[in-house]
């Protein structure tokens, strides 16, 4: 089975790390959305309708009828107010809950039938009647009310508690999901990192490759991968070779024919102007590459890397018609492509040949011919 | 001029007084005070019980007992007498409660006028309460999630 690409592994990991991180957003909403508007709506409950104990609002109204009835039994208005209390306190106390959890509570609206129906038909109401159908429903009331508040008491303990475990919880896996997250986006850095070396070293590896290590110039299949990276543009090829270069290396010893090289790579990059890319093609052969529409360029070209040569006068002590290093040099136009650059190379070769069957020291440019069959610009000698 | 001036003077008080004194409604049992856009509408507490066609059972959490109910759908009572539904109503109650509250455009909502097959009092928590027809699958034994019922209504506000 084929391994998976290497930027895929790559985006494992970072999704993997994109998710923890996301997951952990998505717990700290939950936390803030969900959970805190529980703990709100379980503690936040004054103001609404069993904010307030209802057992404590009845007691209330008990406590007032008291009060009334204490005051003047006999007045009429304190009888009619103290009934309203009465009702009030009744229908606040009458609550499924205290009926079925409260044994005081079906006695104490019991008795709370029997004072209401003493002061609605005009009885008189005694200290008796007040002990026995408001004290001991408020005792009821008081009573249920502490239990009410007990149980409250430990129901928000116990809520309290799981809030705490919960959060603990939460911390927790929040803390696991954070540190996956940083993980998995260390292994995604690391092999991101990796990658990128790999790739710097493969570029530099390719680059060294496509380059001459003494001049620093491209190389023979630089030359090729360049032309064909143009393919189809018109383009002119020049052939430098340097003539008696094994005379000047056996006079002055390698390093001095090393430095020869270099000083002539760079001065043939120089006299181009920066417009050709440079090649060297082995020994004491360079190549110069350049965009091309015309046999003047060409020309112009040839002309002035032997008069630069000749110009910069670098001497040579075993040459044996010249104090100074010469150039032979060849030249030809072509069309960009396979077939086209073999036929420049072979038409500059060939003229490069004729110069130096002339003697060397010189130039020439092979005509350029328009070949039909492929549409390359083959080029044959002047 | 000045012999008209103390006539100026009565008649200035008799107005003062009849301002003063118009706009107050008398609170009763036996009726309701719906108020909407500065106006007070009087609902007769009787005449609710005598439109009230709405009829069920359900298990009333208060009571923590299956009850006959009959009332009215709150909203049509308030658009047959406000025309809309307002937005938020400030509710008042004969125990003192008092509570601003939404969502009234429901029918689920129902004005409670009887209580197996008699007429809510004071005692009930009328003489109208509000419930909820249907509480979905709310806990009936956790009465706080029955905080939005009012009870004992006496006056019935439409928040502007």
């Amino acid at each position: 089975m084929k391994p998976a690409p290497r930027w895929r592994r790559h985006l494992g990991w970072l999704w993997l790390s994109l998710m923890s991180f996301t997951l952990l957003m998505l717990l700290i909403a939950y936390q803030t959305r969900w959970v805190y508007p529980e703990i709100h709506a379980y503690f936040s409950q004054a103001g609404n309708l069993t904010g307030q104990q209802l057992a404590t609002r009845s007691r209330d109204y008990l406590q007032e009828s008291l009060d009334l009835l204490l005051e003047d039994s006999l007045n009429e208005e304190n009888r009619h107010q103290a009934h309203f209390q009465l009702e009030l306190a009744y229908s606040l106390f009458d609550i499924g809950l205290y009926r079925n959890e409260y044994s005081c509570t079906r006695p104490s609206l019991a008795a709370l039938d029997e004072l209401k129906v003493k002061l609605r038909s005009g009885q008189g109401v005694l200290a008796s009647d007040l002990r026995h159908s408001l004290l001991a429903p408020i005792r009821c009331l008081t009573e249920i009310e502490m239990h009410q508040l007990d149980r409250r008491n430990s129901v928000t303990a116990a809520f309290v508690e799981d809030t705490r475990r919960h959060q603990g919880q939460v911390l927790i896996g929040s803390l696991v999901i954070f540190l996956l997250g940083l993980t998995f986006w260390w292994m995604h850095e690391r092999h991101r990192r990796s990658a990128e070396r790999a790739t710097r070293e493969s570029l530099e590896w390719m680059t060294r490759a496509l380059s001459d290590p003494l001049t620093g110039v491209g190389n023979r299949s630089a030359l090729h991968q360049d032309v064909l990276a143009c393919e189809g543009q018109p383009m002119g090829l020049i052939l430098i070779d340097i003539d008696f270069f094994k005379q000047y290396n056996d006079c002055l010893g390698h390093p001095d024919g090393d430095k020869l090289l270099r000083d002539l790579a760079r001065l043939i990059d120089e006299t181009l102007g920066g417009q050709a890319r440079l090649y060297r093609m082995g020994g004491d052969e360079f190549a110069a590459l350049f965009d091309c529409a015309d046999d003047g360029v060409l020309t112009g070209h040839c002309e002035r890397l032997v008069g630069g040569l000749r110009e910069a006068a670098l001497h040579h002590p075993d040459h044996p018609s010249a104090a100074t290093v010469t150039f032979s040099v060849g030249a030809a136009r072509f069309i960009a492509g396979q077939a086209g650059v073999d036929a420049g190379y072979a038409a500059a070769d060939q003229a490069l040949y004729r110069v130096k069957a002339g003697g060397r020291d010189g130039w020439q440019v092979a005509e350029a011919k328009v070949v039909a069959d492929n549409g390359d610009l083959k080029l044959e000698r002047s | 001029m000045s012999s008209s001036r103390p006539f100026i003077c009565l008649a200035a008080w008799l107005a003062a007084g009849l301002l003063l004194a118009a706009p107050v409604a008398a609170a009763s049992p036996d009726q309701i005070v719906l108020q909407h856009n500065g106006t007070e509408i009087l609902l007769s507490v009787h005449e609710l019980r005598e439109q009230a066609d709405v009829e069920f059972s359900f298990y009333d959490p208060y009571l923590a007992e299956e009850v006959e109910i009959r009332g009215l759908i709150f909203r049509d009572l308030l658009t047959a007498h406000l025309g809309d539904v307002p937005e938020t109503l400030h509710f008042y109650a004969w125990d003192e409660y008092d509570v601003a509250l939404g969502g009234w455009n429901d029918d689920n909502w129902i004005l409670v006028t009887h209580q197996d097959g008699e007429p809510l009092s004071l005692r009930e928590r009328g003489p109208v309460r509000l419930v909820e027809r249907d509480y979905g699958d709310r806990d009936p034994g956790n009465l706080r999630n029955f905080n939005d019922w009012i009870w004992m209504i006496k006056r019935i506000e439409a928040v502007p």
